[in-house]
């Protein structure tokens, strides 16, 4: 194999649309970098609102109307107090949303989730702040909230002493019923990762970005589960029959021998499958191969990955930033979400919006591909595609982590 | 797989796609008899905006390599098939050079193309090319036909049709007609030949081109929107003939496919084209059905129906078959399923 720089191949990158049809695009008024909280809220006047996480500051977060999805019109974009902290995460359910507050250091203000009534979406109205802050804690990185009651996030707290200064954040469940007045109900950490914990602590990864939790997804086809990624710790599937008392089901893990950040856990209940993604950290593809993976799920205590989702040739795109898989479309579990156990879709930075046909899961295949051109001013000279949800109407929302804001796409397969 | 891993939003035939192609590659396949004005057609349809990104397969019979360079300086890429005619001595080459498209385009070594289009010799017969995408095997599964364009030149068009059967079964299995170099002939000569084209092949729309100038979009619309691909009956000499099956009501897949598997095991070397949309018992978008002699394309159920037509319309275009054999097998098998 020729090195990088001497491969005729990494000559080969270039925008490509395959089987997406692009809507529209908006760069959301110049701060169109955005993260990985992406949710769809039809407002009380009927207007469909999708409200976007930025990635880091100023901006907090921006509400777009995309009622028609061929013109978007930002109708809502916030500021967040200070420059050291990002949004990152959130999720509405109704008119109720959750944002999380992750801060750069630990023991700044503020740090947690902040609900807010959204409906009116032009005005947000903070309801209240869950402080997450402490002496060891950098807040809230992403959150999970669907069914008005409860949020799962991976979070900080001010009395948790981690083992290790990078495995800061745990699964917390906090119970909004009140939403005035949350009140956590329930948490888990991976063993070994706590001051005080009975067992040692993990071993280090070569690529160390700590033991610790992403996302914290439950559906309603089984409320008694969390689905856990934990970073460097691979996933765990959690019994939260009692929120009090979570208790680890199964394990699995793909580092070593790959390079950790294991992000999302998505069930497809009725097929038995579990979809287990990577989040590629390291420009210039230095942590590849950063995968989705297929699990096959028929027995939650012993899951067996049984197939990947294929990623192009990485030295075409080592170019240039982060290429490599990060978040898929999570079957949300609203109205407002697209459900599907056919066909996944994912974003992989320069690898931009790729979807795969699982419908054999031994063999995912390639199907749609949406790589734009380098936004204006990209500072990587590629698009960095972040994050995807889809609507119920089946519109595909993708945004760049970058500056090229909101893609909206229709899917044409 | 389903049996393993089961799906309620699957359908028997897996998943619904939202178009017949689904995410396959599109092909366009451009017959006409030798100097119609095929290459001078593509040329200026890779000149344009909806030509962009599409690699160009050229067999060439004869004068090796003059029509490829005429066509390389636009294509994404060019692939040039020479020694003899596609539809029998390179078919193998076909095959061969998709396949490679495809693994370059992977490897990265040739540009992301979006389509794919071939152009063939003029002596060829469009069947045994069509059969190349008909099974996962031969290449089905990667790509789709979307249309089968036939150019005819206004001036010698007729004498061709004539004079040659390759001429004639190339109109006849054609989803589109383009009727070149009008300029240069009569009115009159035009209308007789386009006269005859439509009693050749009613099902075909009849484009015109004035020095290679048509709407880009009909190089490459996907031949089911025709509206007229189900028009019935048609005799074409050479024993060629086709009708349209159709039926109200929903169909059992189990009748059906029993008897396409009968009549191919009968006579599936003279069943040229077949193709349809089914209603399907059980189904809630149509089954699209396609077959080409013995070969059988996956069947595919779509999202929706295209229209407000639900019925079920199959198009047979046959070999020395008479329409009344097939439509006795259908009824037998039906009758034999009671």
């Amino acid at each position: 194999m020729n090195a990088p720089d001497k491969n005729p191949l990494t000559n080969g990158y270039q925008p490509v649309t395959w089987n997406f049809k692009l809507l529209a695009n908006d760069m959301l008024g110049g701060f169109g970098g955005m993260g990985e909280g992406m949710s769809v809220q039809i407002a009380p006047d009927g207007r469909r609102i999708i409200w976007l996480a930025h990635e880091s500051a100023p901006k907090n977060f921006t509400a777009v109307d995309v009622s028609d999805p061929r013109k978007p019109k930002v109708v809502c974009q916030t500021d967040l107090p200070h420059a050291n902290m990002r949004s990152n995460s959130l999720e509405t359910c109704g008119n109720l949303m959750a944002v999380a507050y992750q801060t750069s250091k630990k023991d700044l203000q503020p740090a947690g989730f902040e609900l807010f009534d959204i409906s009116k979406p032009e005005n947000p109205k903070s309801i209240s702040f869950f402080d997450c802050s402490g002496p060891h804690s950098r807040g809230v990185h992403q959150l999970w909230f669907c069914d008005g009651e409860y949020v799962h996030c991976a979070s900080g707290s001010r009395d948790f002493v981690p083992t290790n200064p990078g495995d800061d954040q745990f699964y917390r469940c906090v119970d909004v019923r009140n939403p005035s007045k949350p009140v956590e109900v329930g948490r888990w950490w991976m063993p070994g990762t706590r001051q005080g914990d009975n067992v040692m602590p993990p071993t280090r990864h070569p690529i160390d970005k700590g033991f610790r939790a992403h996302n914290t997804n439950v559906y309603p086809q089984r409320p008694d589960r969390c689905y856990l990624a934990y970073i460097d710790g691979g996933m765990f599937v959690l019994d939260i029959s009692d929120k009090a008392n979570p208790k680890k089901v199964s394990q699995w893990t793909n580092s070593p021998p790959y390079t950790g950040f294991m992000h999302t856990v998505v069930p497809l209940f009725d097929r038995g499958l579990m979809l287990v993604t990577d989040e590629s950290t390291e420009n210039n593809a230095k942590d590849w191969p950063k995968l989705i993976w297929v699990l096959d799920a028929r027995d939650e205590s012993n899951l067996v990955s049984i197939s990947t989702c294929p990623l192009p040739d990485h030295r075409i795109y080592a170019a240039a930033g982060r290429f490599g898989a990060h978040n898929i479309h999570e079957n949300v579990p609203l109205q407002t979400a697209w459900h599907s156990d056919q066909i996944v879709l994912g974003t992989f930075f320069n690898g931009g919006l790729r979807a795969y046909d699982i419908s054999n899961p031994y063999q995912p295949k390639e199907i749609g591909v949406f790589m734009p051109p380098a936004p204006p001013g990209a500072p990587t000279g590629t698009i960095q595609m972040n994050d995807v949800f889809v609507d119920e109407r089946a519109v595909v929302y993708t945004v760049d982590r970058h500056i090229g804001g909101l893609y909206i796409l229709e899917m044409d397969f | 797989m389903l049996d393993l891993f089961p799906s309620r939003e699957a359908s028997p035939f897996g998943r619904r796609l939202k178009r017949e192609r689904g995410a396959r590659i599109p092909v366009t396949v451009v017959t006409g008899f030798l100097g119609a004005g095929k290459t001078t057609l593509i040329r200026r349809f890779l000149k344009s905006p909806e030509g962009h990104g599409t690699a160009v397969i050229v067999n060439e019979f004869g004068a090796v390599g003059i029509d490829d360079a005429l066509v390389r300086d636009s294509a994404e890429e060019t692939v040039l098939l020479g020694n003899g005619c596609l539809c029998c001595i390179t078919r193998t080459d076909l095959q061969a050079a998709l396949r490679r498209l495809i693994f370059d385009r992977e490897r990265g070594t040739a540009p992301p193309f979006a389509r794919v289009l071939i152009e063939t010799s003029g002596l060829a017969d469009p069947a045994p090319i069509l059969q190349t995408f008909s099974t996962d095997r031969a290449l089905g599964g990667e790509f789709h036909i979307d249309v089968v364009l036939t150019v005819v030149d206004a001036v010698n068009g007729e004498a061709a049709l004539a004079n040659a059967a390759e001429a004639r079964k190339q109109v006849i299995l054609a989803d589109r007609l383009i009727i070149s170099k009008t300029d240069l002939a009569t009115p009159a000569v035009v209308e007789t030949l386009t006269r005859r084209l439509q009693r050749l092949n009613p099902r075909a729309t009849i484009d015109v081109a004035v020095a290679g100038a048509l709407d880009p979009n009909r190089m490459i619309e996907p031949a089911t929107r025709e509206r007229s691909s189900f028009i019935a009956e048609a005799e074409h000499g050479d024993g060629i003939a086709s009708f349209v099956m159709e039926r109200e009501g929903p169909v059992s897949w189990a009748d059906f496919s029993r008897a396409m598997e009968t009549l191919i095991a009968l006579r599936g070397p003279d069943l040229l084209r077949v193709k349809g949309l089914l209603d399907v018992a059980g189904c809630r978008g149509p089954v699209v059905v396609q077959y080409v002699q013995h070969l059988a394309h996956p069947p595919v159920e779509l999202d929706s129906w295209p229209d407000e037509n639900r019925m079920s319309r199959v198009v047979f275009i046959t070999r020395n078959i008479p329409e009344r054999q097939i439509r006795d097998l259908f009824a037998a098998v039906q009758a034999l399923a009671k």
